[in-house]
């Protein structure tokens, strides 16, 4: 069942900037949304009775648990921006605590807002002129493919298979049900009955990605950025450059770094963790040792990997081998001493001067932004809305397996299994009745 | 004009809407090629099943006549499907043939307003603008006049049968097609295209050895398809169960190249819900059998219908597979299985209303829409009887939604997807099944009929009885309060641990508990459900155990709803809305969407796009700033 814009339901979404700032702006729309806020609102007056154009101060709250101070202004039909009541919300402006506030409106039944829905419900109500409109058009169709694709990006490779072959599992089990419920008790297929194998499959895969999921793993935590490199290539200078301040020893005896240090940054205006790894290089000390093993551990595990190449020195062998290896951004470094210019695909940067650092950052924020996610090579799901649905599908799978047990009627449960595989269809595409029948007459014999 | 209407075929479809017609008042001439096969049952001797029965019984509530055909002239009844939910339970009853078939010509006959005449239609009567049909010309050059036309041709239209490598003209064994209007139909413009289906043998009863078969009878309890209608007592005749066997399938696989169906001969689509033996033991070879079921074809006749063993191979193959059945191992074949292709219609060509994009005035209904089933064909020659009524009084038509009935959800179907194979509706097509019980088709559907004009008053006011009726009985359980007291009176043991988990709460409570009958409770205030009757008290039963689902998917409906709301003006203009993708204008344009829901069923349409053409929508509708 496409759902689509449904005018009907409460609706949210930043309406500030993605990235750290003082104040970010949440803003939500629909009939009932002040009591919405209303109920998970803890301040110094009863929004539900202010009048349109007024403020409240106060807590968020999750039950017990305080969640972010706020302000928040009442907007009453028909006088707000979409022509429903809206509660703005001014909330601090870090991102996990955006993140936090995002979350407790999900869980209080706002649902994210699609690209240009806000601007839609404003001109179905009346709100906007025309021109404005023919331009939410544009913005509408240029967004939704855009997200299209987005979405489909996100859900490449590993995570999309899973789903979908999660999807399939439960099609099979809803073909098998579904023939019983579409042929009389003698007509139908004696081959199809209710598969639990099948059910505890498509529960353990799903079970497994919900597990992956941390809370905005790309923004709680921050982009993942290792700096590799043979010893004394700077990359601990580096470090330093990025953090501004001196936490790492930096001199110029090799080895120094035995273990790895990181430290949360920020990269215009996205939070990274910046992991410095020992030199690689083996080494005959047990403590270096273990200090390059982990430094290995760490490179693997980052999203961006950062690697130095010493200008003054040129290219090792050793610098071969691991660019060819490993997918990673190379910085041809010390441009202030090195005799040669970059080779191609090289960054050129002085961790000394500062030269070339912020084209480095520009072209990280790309790499962060640009692609949604990043390839971290484990399959990692990192959208709530790809939680919720995977959650909500395992959900139903849970009802299916109460109704099984309980013996219920098949056509009930039929109902929790469809909900289970619509979840499913959000991410990875409908499956719709006619596939259904499709399923049923290619895996059954059916018909008197 | 001549008449008001002509409808066009004597079938299930050509039946109900030359009485819907008749019934509103309108002049009709129902013109077919024979007027001793009205109402034939051209295929298995049965009527209903699973969400076919759903629709006899919508067809009934919306005023419709199938309902009391099968009553008065069945001859087994089952509920299917008791054990598997109340949602996909569904009434069918096997027929009497011909007294089906005669039933339903007397009622024609009887029916004021209504004029009958054999003959067969080869073209039609334009308007001088060519936009609307004005009438029709029949084989003997007899023109006949009127403003709308019900095409009802089932598999008559370029019929073509097939038996092996014999092949002839014709639109049932026997009876010859309909020349001439398939290729009338094609230079006016009309997208049609050929499906194919199949029936089995028939064979002689006292040829058969019954102990070699397993009986099926029918139930003790019988329930009418009508709502209303008078009490019949029929007789109850069991049907036989038999198996095919390595050997039939050995004889089928070696006889696979002498089958039209894979030499090529049959260009064609068939149903996969109902293969042929030969494409049942092609795509199946592990399976070591399939059952039959043997079903007398009438009271008065010899001849016995095999269900599940339809085919088209040559006829001493038919001959040799069929004596490798137990207890048909002398079987006498009384008239062979064979395969008949025939022209249908796109039905993407149609407004929900059954009337043609291309002809005003025409209306087309049943298998010549691409659908198979006599309840299929039955609804749709009802419901485009009904609307052919509406444009003669140049009223908006009755479009049944897909959350209200079966009957929806068939004609959404075929007017916003079109279909490449014969259509059966089955209960997964209806995302709204929990909804669509076929015991309360009347609840949904019979107020809409009763303003169509097609349920009389009489019937109304019993309805409205039974409505009254249901909502006090529904009333009284809330009210009623289960004391601990009561419980000392109850004997069996097992219902009493059950209620003692209960006490206190109302009856309308307890009853969503799924280990507790509706009977029990009421055996503890017989008073509640006095002169009720039962199956209005199973109809209560159902609605309270499986009221959380349907408020569920009620929910679901309301979306669906307000969709449907949105209407797209006639003659909307899609190359004037720029930003829509090329691939969704495209199947915009093709199917002419009524409403904004209709829409966004479409396959492949986009939900930006669909965003779009609600922006345009509010434009025209002139919603501007306050």
């Amino acid at each position: 069942m496409k759902h689509g814009y449904d005018t009907e339901e409460l609706i949210a979404a930043l309406a500030t900037p993605w990235g750290e700032s003082a104040l970010a702006v949440i803003r939500t729309s629909g009939t009932g949304s002040v009591e919405k806020i209303a109920s998970i609102f803890k301040g110094n007056k009863d929004i539900t009775k202010l009048p349109g154009y007024s403020l409240a101060f106060g807590m968020l709250r999750d039950g017990d648990k305080a969640v972010d101070q706020v302000v928040l202004g009442i907007y009453r039909a028909p006088k707000s921006y979409t022509g429903e009541d809206m509660v703005e919300i001014f909330c601090h402006g870090s991102l996990p605590g955006i993140q936090a506030v995002m979350e407790l409106l999900h869980k209080a039944g706002f649902r994210d807002a699609q690209p240009g829905e806000f601007t839609l419900r404003s001109f179905l109500n009346g709100k906007v002129d025309l021109t404005k409109a023919e331009a939410v058009n544009e913005l509408i169709l240029s967004k939704s493919r855009q997200a299209q694709v987005l979405a489909l990006d996100r859900l490449s490779g590993s995570i999309f298979d899973a789903i979908d072959r999660a999807k399939h599992l439960l099609a099979d089990i809803m073909a098998a049900v579904e023939i019983q419920l579409d042929y009389a008790e003698d007509e139908a297929d004696p081959a199809a009955g209710f598969d639990m194998d099948k059910l505890d499959q498509a529960s353990d895969i799903l079970s497994r990605l919900a597990a992956t999921y941390q809370v905005g793993k790309l923004y709680k935590e921050g982009i993942r950025i290792a700096l590799a490199g043979r010893t004394n290539a700077g990359k601990s200078k580096l470090f330093n450059l990025f953090l501004k301040e001196d936490r790492s020893i930096v001199s110029d005896i090799r080895g120094t770094t035995r273990d790895y240090i990181e430290s949360s940054v920020a990269v215009k205006g996205i939070p990274a963790v910046l992991i410095d790894t020992a030199g690689l290089r083996t080494s005959s000390d047990p403590v270096e040792a273990e200090g390059i093993r982990r430094s290995n551990l760490v490179i693997e595990n980052a999203d961006i990997i950062l690697y130095l190449v010493d200008g003054s020195e040129g290219l090792t062998p050793e610098d071969r081998t691991f660019i060819k290896e490993h997918p990673c951004i190379p910085l041809w470094n010390k441009t202030d001493i090195a005799r040669e210019a970059a080779p191609d695909g090289f960054i050129p940067i002085s961790a000394v001067t500062g030269a070339g650092f912020g084209e480095l950052e520009e072209l990280i924020y790309t790499k962060a932004m640009g692609n949604g996610r990043l390839d971290t090579g484990e399959a990692v799901i990192d959208s709530q809305r790809q939680k919720d649905l995977i959650e909500r599908s395992l959900d139903a799978i849970g009802k299916v397996r109460i109704g099984m047990a309980a013996q219920m009627p098949l056509d009930v449960v039929a109902v929790d299994l469809e909900e289970a595989v619509d979840a499913l269809g959000e991410l990875t595409g409908e499956i719709t009745s006619s596939d259904i029948l499709e399923n049923m007459f290619s895996h059954f014999c059916v018909g008197k | 004009m001549d008449f008001d209407a002509i409808v066009i075929g004597g079938g299930h479809a050509g039946i109900e809407a030359s009485l819907a017609l008749a019934r509103l008042d309108f002049s009709t001439l129902l013109i077919t090629q024979n007027i001793d096969t009205i109402g034939k049952l051209s295929c298995n001797p049965a009527v209903g099943g699973l969400s076919k029965g759903n629709i006899v019984r919508e067809i009934d509530a919306l005023g419709g006549e199938m309902a009391h055909l099968i009553d008065h002239t069945m001859i087994q009844f089952r509920m299917l499907n008791k054990s598997r939910g109340p949602a996909v339970q569904a009434p069918r009853a096997q027929a009497d043939k011909f007294a089906y078939s005669a039933l339903a010509k007397y009622t024609l006959e009887h029916q004021k307003n209504l004029h009958l005449f054999q003959d067969t239609v080869t073209d039609f009567i334009l308007s001088s603008d060519s936009h609307s049909i004005e009438g029709v010309i029949t084989e003997r050059n007899m023109r006949f006049t009127a403003r709308a036309v019900v095409l009802t041709t089932g598999t008559f239209m370029e019929g073509r049968i097939f038996i092996g490598p014999y092949s002839k003209v014709s639109g049932r064994i026997g009876e010859p097609a309909a020349e001439g209007l398939g290729v009338s139909l094609r230079r006016m413009g009309f997208d049609v295209g050929r499906l194919k289906t199949g029936t089995p043998a028939r064979v002689k009863k006292s040829s058969l050895d019954y102990d070699k078969m397993e009986m099926q009878p029918g139930d003790e309890e019988v329930l009418q398809f009508s709502f209303f209608g008078e009490k019949v007592v029929r007789p109850k005749v069991p049907c036989w169960i038999t198996y095919t066997n390595e050997k039939t399938h050995q004889i089928i696989r070696d006889n696979f190249h002498r089958s039209p169906l894979f030499s090529g001969m049959i260009v064609g689509t068939g149903p996969r819900y109902c293969p042929s033996i030969e494409d049942k033991v092609k795509r199946f070879p592990d399976r070591p059998r399939h059952q039959i079921f043997v079903e007398p074809e009438g009271l008065e006749s010899e001849e016995m219908y095999l269900n599940g063993i339809s085919s088209s191979l040559p006829e001493e193959v038919q001959n040799q597979f069929l004596h490798t059945l137990p207890g048909l191992e002398h079987v006498e074949v009384v008239r062979p299985g064979y395969a008949v292709e025939y022209d249908y219609l796109n039905p993407l060509q149609l407004y929900p209303s059954l009337m043609t994009k291309r002809l005003k005035g025409l209306f087309i209904a049943g298998q010549t829409n691409g659908t198979s089933g006599y309840e299929e064909a039955g609804c749709q020659g009802l419901m485009a009887g009904i609307n052919a009524a509406m444009y003669l009084q140049g009223k908006s038509p009755l479009v049944l939604s897909r959350t209200e009935a079966y009957i929806g959800v068939l004609i959404d179907d075929l007017v916003t997807l079109g279909t490449k194979e014969p259509y059966r509706m089955f209960t997964s097509r209806a995302e709204h099944r929990l909804s669509l019980r076929h015991d309360t088709a009347d609840f949904r559907l019979l107020e809409k009929g009763y303003e169509a004009g097609l349920v009389c008053d009489e019937i109304h006011q019993q309805f409205v009885e039974k409505r009254t009726k249901i909502d006090e009985v529904k009333e009284l359980l809330i009210q009623r309060h289960l004391g601990a007291k009561e419980l000392e009176k109850v004997e069996q043991e097992e219902l009493v641990s059950t209620l003692r988990h209960h006490i206190g709460k109302t009856f309308d409570q307890i009853i969503r508990d799924p280990e507790v009958r509706l009977d029990q409770l009421l055996s503890l205030d017989p008073s509640i459900g006095d002169g009720v009757r039962k199956e209005w008290l199973d109809q209560i039963e159902l609605d309270l155990k499986y009221d959380g689902y349907i408020a569920r998917q009620e929910r679901q409906n309301s979306r669906v709803e307000r969709m449907e709301k949105l209407r797209i003006p006639e003659g909307f203009d899609y190359d004037a809305v720029e930003s829509l993708s090329a691939e969704s204008r495209l199947k915009f344009k093709q199917v002419l969407p009524a409403t904004l829901g209709q829409a966004s069923r479409i396959s492949g349409v986009r939900t930006s796009d669909i965003a779009i053409l609600m922006i345009h929508l509010g434009k025209k509708n002139g919603s501007t700033a306050d």
